[in-house]
């Protein structure tokens, strides 16, 4: 029984985020997936970011990449595709974060 | 290999990816940043104060139209709220920025900046006040402490002054004014709490300072000795500061920051509307290219145009009238020319249902309607796009402008109200302007005429906009909706 993966989205304030949140914890269920979602600012996220496995930043943020990296240390970080993050495509963005976060 | 058609193309994109790398400099600036968060952590209480000043002005007199000492009575309610947010603002603003600028610059005990700033902002307060007369004097007896108190009404001791003058204000001691702990102190707020906190942590990285306690101590309690010099050390060097601006010049901080910064900031955004259209071009332009608006607005102009309209509420709550410097401010932006969110895309949604023959705009419009009638709007920036997308980049910019500009202009003609409650940004339009307006009609009518006009603005651009990505979209969306393997 492997442990729950935690999957840490960053955006401006949290709100746009949270729908691409709420989307991708039904894609997750669907998928059999043991995933913990949840969506913060920035500075919020940073908080909390030891105990994720992935942190996804929003693409309206991504001049905060560095700055995420630093702070997230081994955590991978990664930015989300324009496209997808407007289509609010679930699917695609929890594709790729289990590709981050490995099997 | 750059022939001759793409070199134009390579000149814009640089210019434009300049932009963005200097608008994220200027965002990520750490002083600049820790002014956004503090704001951004403070603005429940700002929001707060807005309710209490509407249910006191707008619907406790429905209520008790006919009876105005039971109106009163009720009223104490809102005062009471008003006096817990608006008139401490400066006081807990000062408190968030020492804790949010250190944790920015990653400093290991950021809540003791809380108490630095707090102390070191009331360290600059004055240490007597002009305060306002009630009805009532009391007098006692210097020379015989037993004596009993005599209270004397105002209005008896008035024969004494020459016809037509009445006692208003004294000097008093002991008493702090709202003037600095509430919405005009917020920019010495602003600036005491970065410069005690800096001086602070500086003082902090101190090795000698630092007091050893030896093994076995609990680190929290190691922690908090070894804050203690810098402490002092701050506040002595601010005390100093106050002594002597006092001594020398008979002056505080807190009136130099006001009528030496804060009032000429003010004074800028209300020297027509031209600031604010400029900073709020350059962000929106910013959103284009897919980075957050805020990142610009949020602190060039967002944090003078909160104090303009927390002083406007103060002002309402007070019965005052706004003053006409006071016109722009947080709410033209967030309730006429945030429509939908940045750059008024409500209105191209509502073009896309209405006249669109596109597919994946529709399909997109769809998934965007329902968190753009809250103005959250990334999914239409990223997904219809905005972004990078020229023909709709140009309305994008030009209609939150034009709103800015004209709201400002209907406000100073005196066709629509003054904007006096602050509302959150995330109130869907029509609402929004009867809020924030406490109530004026005709604040509605004319988001209702912004409406139609941004539909019209769009229009065009949006026929363009298809036109180029018609065909790349249908293929998009047919490897989208090929059903997945269940």
């Amino acid at each position: 029984m492997a442990a729950t993966k935690k999957i840490l989205l960053a955006c401006n304030a949290g709100m746009s985020t949270s729908l691409l949140v709420q989307k991708m914890q039904a894609e997750a269920k669907a998928e059999g997936l043991d995933y913990e979602i949840a969506a913060y600012p920035l500075a919020q996220a940073l908080d909390h970011v030891s105990e994720a496995n992935v942190l996804m930043l929003g693409p309206q943020i991504k001049y905060a990449l560095d700055e995420a990296k630093e702070a997230a240390g081994d955590v991978p970080v990664t930015v989300i595709a324009m496209a997808d993050y407007g289509r609010m495509n679930a699917k695609k963005v929890l594709a790729d974060a289990t590709a981050i976060m490995g099997e | 290999m750059a022939d001759q058609d793409t070199a134009p193309a390579e000149e814009k994109e640089s210019f434009l990816d300049k932009f963005a790398e200097v608008s994220a400099k200027v965002g990520n600036e750490v002083h600049l940043r820790s002014l956004r968060d503090a704001f951004a952590t403070v603005m429940p209480i700002y929001i707060l104060a807005g309710i209490a000043v509407l249910i006191n002005n707008v619907v406790f007199p429905l209520f008790w139209a006919s009876d105005s000492a039971e109106l009163a009575t009720a009223q104490y309610w809102g005062s009471a709220v008003t006096q817990g947010t608006l008139n401490v603002a400066a006081i807990i603003l000062t408190g968030l920025i020492g804790y949010c600028f250190a944790k920015n610059k990653r400093f290991a005990n950021p809540i003791s900046c809380v108490v630095i700033c707090i102390a070191s902002m009331v360290i600059m307060f004055p240490h007597t006040i002009t305060a306002t007369l009630g009805s009532t004097l009391v007098a006692t007896n210097a020379s015989d402490s037993t004596a009993a108190s005599i209270s004397v009404a105002l209005s008896d001791i008035t024969a004494s002054l020459p016809d037509g003058y009445a006692f208003t204000s004294a000097q008093v001691s002991g008493a702090f004014s709202t003037t600095n702990t509430g919405a005009n102190g917020l920019f010495g707020a602003i600036i005491i709490g970065l410069l005690a906190t800096s001086l602070f942590v500086k003082l902090s990285g101190i090795e000698k300072l630092k007091v050893n306690l030896g093994e076995g101590v609990p680190p929290a309690v190691a922690d908090s000795f070894n804050v203690m010099f810098p402490m002092l050390l701050t506040l002595s060097i601010f005390a100093f500061v106050a002594a002597l601006l006092n001594g020398f010049f008979a002056t505080d901080l807190m009136t130099l920051i006001s009528t030496g910064i804060s009032n000429p900031l003010k004074g800028l955004m209300n020297a027509g509307p031209w600031a604010v259209v400029v900073i709020y071009t350059l962000a929106n332009l910013l959103f284009c290219l897919g980075i957050h608006q805020s990142t610009i607005s949020g602190v060039l102009a967002e944090p003078i145009l909160t104090i303009l309209i927390v002083d406007n509420m103060a002002t309402y709550a007070a019965g005052g009238t706004i003053p006409v410097d006071h016109y722009m401010n947080m709410q033209i932006v967030n309730t006429f020319a945030l429509i939908g969110g940045s750059g008024c895309t409500l209105m191209l949604l509502a073009d896309t249902f209405i006249f669109s023959k596109n597919k994946a705009s529709k399909n997109i419009a769809k998934l965007a309607v329902l968190p753009g009638i809250f103005n959250i709007n990334e999914p239409v920036i990223y997904g219809y796009p905005i972004v990078y997308n020229l023909p709709l980049m140009i309305p994008f910019v030009l209609v939150p402008d034009i709103f800015i500009a004209a709201t400002y202009g209907l406000t100073c003609a005196g066709l629509i109200a003054p904007c006096v409650v602050m509302v959150p940004w995330t109130t869907p339009v029509f609402v929004s302007g009867f809020l924030a307006t406490a109530g004026d009609v005709r604040a509605v009518i004319w988001q209702v005429v912004e409406f139609a006009l941004g539909m019209v603005i769009y229009f065009p651009f949006m026929k363009v906009s298809e036109r180029v990505q018609a065909k790349e979209a249908e293929k998009d969306l047919a490897e989208e909706s090929t059903p997945a393997a269940a």
